[in-house]
């Protein structure tokens, strides 16, 4: 016993040695930066300069970074719920034993293979532009002129604009998962609950809903840590310069750090410091949504 | 087959032998002066650009045979990868990105030119390299130093002016181009009767004409910064922002935007000029004919005239423009050979390769412009003082994009000139 124990030692040191050095040094350093004023990332230790916690007190005040959070929490929030809703119908008609099932689930999982910015310039051009854009045709070919006038990309609209083609691309990777989710259920309970006249609504909702319970977790979890990594759509949306309706932490804390893409960003509003402080209060945002989720779901562990 | 095989083996042990003292022979036969250069470049390889850099670098080589150049294509990764790699010792010599954010980033890092800019090189045709480089670009240079020196050599020049069809002009009776706001709206209404859409313009560079308007309204571009700084909302009281926002309600209320401008993802509304649908872009760098170049083909007729004088402003003749820029390092061991690369990119052939190549502006002030941004050229000459991009705005990362959001709605008839400024207060 005692030998396999020192083989453990043996065999696990050079991987946490790894973990330490790749992910706890970095956490920590980011945790320190946070307080101070850094200019650049690669600042020297000497130049940076001690604020406590002003980069927090910055972020606070500043009404882009306060928008930025807006924006983030209805990403979460419709985003989420639309998604949802969205990959549970589809994949509770896929397993529903439906001809075809492995074309439909290749091609509702399709748009996660291709590369968002092309997705995102896609919808960008193809399908919002109001002159001739995909929605501008089919409105247009069903008369409906105001619908085919309507301005996707306007500044009041863009951040559903955004929304939508974001969303888009996410059903497919929940569909996946709901599906193996649903089909880890055995058949006879719903046969049992069909000879007993249960129809698909009622089997939905007291078989599949409280069965699927895990994983609703999961997906809450995975959902919330790909909206706070939320970039890249907001990147294409707006490439140079972060719009009202566009910006998120992540855009905000790049902007920090690197500063804008076209216009030169005066050096003093450079701060890793308070991009560091971005990424400590999104980590805790993930840690929050992770024990609320695990409040709402706790002792409903259901084992079949 | 033991034969062939003893054969070959045989060959190679003969082939090895030799090739030791081949080897050391072939090293005593290399340049004890032998340099090497090392540059980092803002461009893909596949840009044009960068196609012509590559082509007049092989020419540097064969005329310098004892200066090698390794090139490392960043891209505009450059912005973000250059810093930390000069932090970390990385060997860099020469590299290039914008001319404002060279200089303003790192100076620090960088070798001060002052002296190499009095001599002359071969592609400077016997005048020293001062006399190649636009005068106004060299007086912008000081200015955006710590300590009025040179810090990098400038090429790819732009200046930002408005952007026509000069076949739209023409059909619609247009025979001179706009110089204060009255003609142009006077402008826009002839265009409107002959039938075309006279003004568009794209989200990415919405900013401009509000910026450009401002900076003739106040003079000057810090109370435009000073403005957008304000977090009381004061100075938006300032009745010159009501002008300004009245003019251009006066562009909506005319019917004079395009119906797409709210909605203007770049490069919709570019391509909107380029594929005749609307006659005039507000203001774009001189780079646009070439980034539309593949719609409307080389013989699309470009015009371009200076943003108009606004009434009660200070007078036109402020502008905003800029430049690529070369930057040598101050710890670089060959820094003639360093200059001399750069003289040889920037003056003569290959700078006039670079124009015709990209349809952009020549450095070398002896070089023609390419005909589609000819127009610009006088532009550029007779700009009397700098204007930064946004023309201000873009100081407070705060409120620029509210502001540009309103302008935007402001530009498309969306809200009233009052409107325009009340959101912005209440929203700062």
């Amino acid at each position: 016993m005692k030998q396999s124990k020192s083989m453990m030692v043996l065999f696990l040191t050079p991987a946490l040695v790894t973990f330490a050095t790749v992910f706890i040094y970095p956490i920590i350093r980011t945790v320190f930066m946070s307080f101070y004023y850094v200019k650049t990332v690669t600042d020297s230790f000497g130049k940076w300069e001690f604020v406590g916690f002003g980069n927090y007190g910055k972020l606070m005040a500043s009404s882009m970074f306060i928008q930025s959070l807006k924006n983030l929490g209805n990403i979460w929030l419709w985003g989420g719920i639309g998604v949802f809703l969205i990959a549970i119908l589809f994949s509770m008609i896929l397993t529903s034993g439906v001809k075809g099932k492995s074309f439909y689930r290749a091609a509702i999982y399709l748009p996660n293979v291709v590369s968002a910015i092309a997705m995102a310039t896609m919808w960008i051009q193809y399908a919002f532009n109001s002159k001739y854009g995909l929605f501008f045709q089919f409105f247009s070919f069903l008369g409906m002129d105001n619908a085919a006038a309507f301005q996707w990309t306007s500044p009041d609209n863009q951040f559903y604009a955004m929304l939508i083609a974001y969303s888009f691309g996410m059903v497919g990777y929940y569909v996946l998962i709901f599906m193996a989710g649903i089909e880890k259920i055995p058949s006879d309970y719903y046969e049992a609950a069909k000879l007993e006249g249960a129809n698909m609504f009622h089997q939905f909702r007291h078989i599949t809903i409280p069965l699927m319970t895990d994983v609703f977790r999961t997906s809450i979890v995975m959902w919330s840590i790909s909206t706070v990594a939320f970039f890249i759509w907001s990147q294409v949306f707006s490439p140079l310069d972060p719009d009202v309706g566009t910006i998120v932490p992540m855009v905000y804390m790049y902007n920090l750090v690197f500063g804008r893409n076209l216009t030169l960003t005066d050096p003093t509003l450079l701060n890793a410091g308070a991009g560091a402080a971005v990424g400590v209060l999104m980590t805790l945002l993930v840690l929050l949504t992770f024990s609320m989720v695990n409040l709402v779901f706790r002792d409903k562990k259901l084992e079949f | 087959m033991k034969k062939s095989i003893g054969f070959l083996l045989s060959i190679l042990m003969i082939l090895a032998v030799f090739s030791t003292p081949l080897s050391a022979a072939g090293q005593q036969d290399s340049n004890p002066d032998a340099k090497e250069l090392v540059y980092w470049s803002m461009w893909n390889e596949t840009e044009p650009q960068a196609m012509v850099l590559k082509d007049a670098i092989k020419e540097f080589e064969k005329s310098n045979p004892d200066v090698k150049v390794t090139i490392q294509w960043n891209g505009r990764e450059i912005r973000k990868t250059l810093q930390p790699a000069l932090d970390a010792g990385t060997e860099i010599d020469i590299w290039d990105e914008d001319l404002e954010r060279i200089v303003k980033t790192w100076q620090p890092y960088a070798l001060k030119l002052d002296d190499y800019y009095g001599q002359s090189y071969p592609s400077t045709n016997g005048k020293s390299f001062e006399d190649t480089v636009m005068k106004s670009l060299q007086a912008h240079l000081k200015t955006l130093s710590t300590d009025k020196g040179l810090y990098a050599v400038p090429y790819q020049p732009y200046v930002v002016s408005v952007f026509y069809n000069k076949d739209h002009f023409d059909k619609a009776g247009i025979t001179s181009t706009p110089t204060n706001w009255d003609e142009f709206l006077a402008v826009c209404s002839k265009l409107k009767a002959a039938g075309f859409t006279p003004v568009t313009i794209d989200d990415a560079y919405m900013d401009l004409p509000l910026g450009m308007h401002l900076n003739r309204k106040f003079g000057n571009p810090d109370a435009v910064e000073a403005l957008v700084k304000d977090r009381s909302g004061k100075l938006w009281d300032d009745p010159k922002v009501l002008e300004t926002a009245k003019e251009f309600e006066a562009l909506a209320k005319g019917g004079y935007m395009s119906e797409q401008v709210a909605t203007n993802k770049w490069p919709a509304g570019q391509q909107e000029v380029a594929t005749d649908q609307v006659s005039i872009y507000f203001l774009n760098g001189t780079w646009l004919p070439n980034e539309v170049m593949g719609t409307t083909g080389p013989d699309f007729k470009w015009g371009q005239f200076a943003y108009p004088a606004v009434p009660n402003g200070a007078g036109a003749g402020a502008g905003t423009f800029g430049a690529q820029g070369f930057q040598i390092n101050k710890d670089c061991a060959a820094p003639d050979a360093a200059f001399a690369l750069a003289a040889h990119l920037t003056s003569g052939k290959w700078d006039q390769e670079l124009s015709a190549n990209t349809f952009g502006a020549p450095m070398d002030t002896s070089m023609e412009w390419p005909v589609q941004i000819k127009e610009s050229a006088a532009i550029f000459a007779s700009l009397k003082s700098f204007v930064p991009w946004s023309g201000g705005l873009a100081a407070d990362p705060d409120a620029f994009p509210i502001v540009k959001a309103e302008f935007t709605r402001l530009l498309a008839g969306q809200v009233t000139a009052e409107e325009f400024i009340a959101n912005i207060k209440s929203n700062l």
